[in-house]
């Protein structure tokens, strides 16, 4: 596997998924706002643990960014993993409100499977680009 | 040999390429996405329709002054409020008038961790006529005492058990969708809400601390005999009978009828912008490029190449990238419509319900022709163009 650590257009289209899901959880799609009285529904959890999976997920985005061809591999593996998980997050792992309408179900749940299933599918696609340069390098 | 000149010309110029597949996903994301958009507005409203069931409803005049009857029955704001049972006999006794049920409203209020206000309807089943079909479409048991039947947009704990002033309600079934707020009320039996009113009282919660819950209404459905017309009997009840305010169910949803046409035209004048700007784009971006490779087509002609082979050339390209850029613009519509329906439904405020997958295949099997026919017709200009290409001539300009 060629050590080259060139920086390519799927590299930032990776980064900039990994970074919209903490970015989207915290701002553009976070969880239901807490009651009146302050106190919290558990949809907030759900956000927060979206926020935590999304930080882990593009600090190994930009790490990413400096590892070697074979070591990206590796990179993109983990991240289809880790998106597995975060896709999981809002609804089945932690449950969000009792409304269908509420904005963690109509907005959280399907942007944060949404920004996942797209990680998922560049980080694949990276993978195969990767394996078929190899193979031409190779020839 | 034409396919695979068509793949090297396309690969060999990648920006060229992603430009021209980036308008085709445009004019297929317009009509795809719009017109999804337009066909679930549409089913909305058909379900709501289908859904109010009665001709008249009639609540009491006090209601009209305290919060309109559309906002709890349309627009998804919980309330509540009564009158006696007699109106209901009143009503019911008026000519014209074939079918009446009573209905008794109750909102719950907002307490432990999740949940929120919900609207609470009782109805009768021994005379409900609007309900029951509804219910029926999943749950053909009796409704007895203590058991809620529950909008497509209530989520059902896994115990199947909500709990309502502190009353356990057994969830015995979920309603099918209508996209509009009847989707987040739950209904019972007049049993069971005469118990959650009792209980709303008993802790303070209910503003009608003083009335009997067997002895009140909240809103009278009617069902007009054939041969009457709605609008007479509607105001034979509003002069005949005091203290009550009827009104026409289409009345109720002809705000959201009129905003449902606005917003239709305004989706189809997007539609055809751009459609009219990308296609304008696509033309001359084809002509130009044409242009450009004259030389190339002249040494074409000149190898050999007949005049349908260059045309063929041109189309296949044409074809190609039209067929990428329309099958990821109906990918991109589908990811942007179909899990936020639930955010455009409220975003909107109005009735959205998606159509079934058949019908989205089928409009996205349109979309797909659409984009493709027309892709066809802006490069056959251009193919027409190429196939009378000089090659003497070009080869001579070019030199």
């Amino acid at each position: 596997m060629k050590k080259s650590k060139k920086i390519t257009a799927m590299d930032i289209v990776l980064l900039a998924l990994c970074l919209l899901l903490p970015l989207g959880a915290a701002w553009i799609f976070p969880a239901c706002g807490a009651h009146e009285d302050g106190s919290v529904m558990a949809c907030h959890w759900a956000g927060r643990a979206v926020l935590g999976a999304g930080a882990a997920m593009g600090a190994l985005a930009v790490l990413r960014l400096f590892l070697s061809s074979g070591a990206k591999l590796g990179a993109d593996a983990a991240l289809i993993l880790f998106a597995g998980y975060g896709e999981m997050l809002p609804g089945t792992l932690i449950s969000l409100c009792m409304m269908s309408t509420m904005r963690c179900h109509a907005l959280m749940k399907p942007a944060v499977i949404v920004v996942c299933a797209l990680i998922q599918l560049a980080a694949a696609a990276d993978i195969l680009l990767r394996i078929r340069r190899e193979r031409a390098e190779k020839r | 040999m034409i396919a695979r000149l068509s793949f090297k010309n396309l690969t060999g110029r990648p920006g060229r390429t992603a430009a021209l597949v980036l308008l085709a996903a445009f004019l297929a994301f317009s009509i795809f996405g719009g017109s999804l958009m337009i066909l679930s507005l549409q089913r909305g409203l058909d379900g709501l329709e289908a859904r109010l069931g009665a001709d008249i409803i009639v609540v009491p005049s006090s209601a009209r002054s305290k919060f309109n009857v559309n906002d709890l029955l349309l627009q998804g704001n919980p309330g509540y409020f009564y009158m006696n049972k007699s109106y209901a006999d009143q009503v019911a006794a008026r000519e014209g008038v074939e079918q009446v049920s009573c209905q008794l409203y109750l909102a719950s209020v907002s307490a432990g961790c999740c949940s929120v206000p919900v609207q609470i309807i009782g109805f009768d089943p021994a005379t409900d006529f609007t309900i029951l079909p509804w219910a029926r479409e999943t749950y053909r048991e009796e409704i007895g005492r203590g058991d809620i039947l529950v909008g497509s947009d209530v989520n059902v704990p896994q115990d199947g058990i909500l709990r309502f002033y502190n009353v356990d309600c057994r969830v015995v079934a979920q309603l099918s969708k209508t996209g509009s707020s009847l989707d987040t009320a739950v209904y019972g039996n007049q049993q069971t809400i005469q118990a959650l009113i009792a209980a709303s009282q008993e802790r303070g919660l209910n503003q009608y601390n003083q009335i009997e819950t067997d002895k009140v209404v909240s809103a009278v459905l009617i069902k007009v005999k054939n041969g009457y017309d709605v609008e007479d009997v509607k105001d034979d009840i509003n002069i005949h009978v005091r203290k009550v305010v009827a009104v026409r169910a289409s009345h109720m949803i002809s705000g959201i009828a009129d905003s449902l046409a606005g917003m239709s035209r305004l989706i189809t004048l997007f539609i055809a912008a751009v459609w009219a700007l990308c296609l304008a784009v696509m033309a001359v971006a084809f002509a130009m490029i044409m242009n450009e490779r004259k030389k190339e087509f002249a040494v074409l002609r000149v190898l050999g190449a007949s005049r349908g082979r260059l045309a063929g050339l041109v189309m296949s390209e044409a074809a190609a990238v039209n067929l990428l850029g329309a099958l990821a613009g109906i990918a991109l519509a589908l990811l942007a419509v179909l899990p936020f329906s639930a955010a455009i439904e409220k975003g909107l405020g109005l009735p959205f319900v998606i159509p079934d997958a058949g019908r989205v295949l089928l409009l996205a099997a349109a979309a797909l022709g659409a984009c493709l026919a027309a892709g066809a017709a802006v490069s056959a200009l251009s193919a027409v163009r190429v196939s009378r290409v000089d090659p003497s001539l070009m080869i001579r300009e070019e030199n």
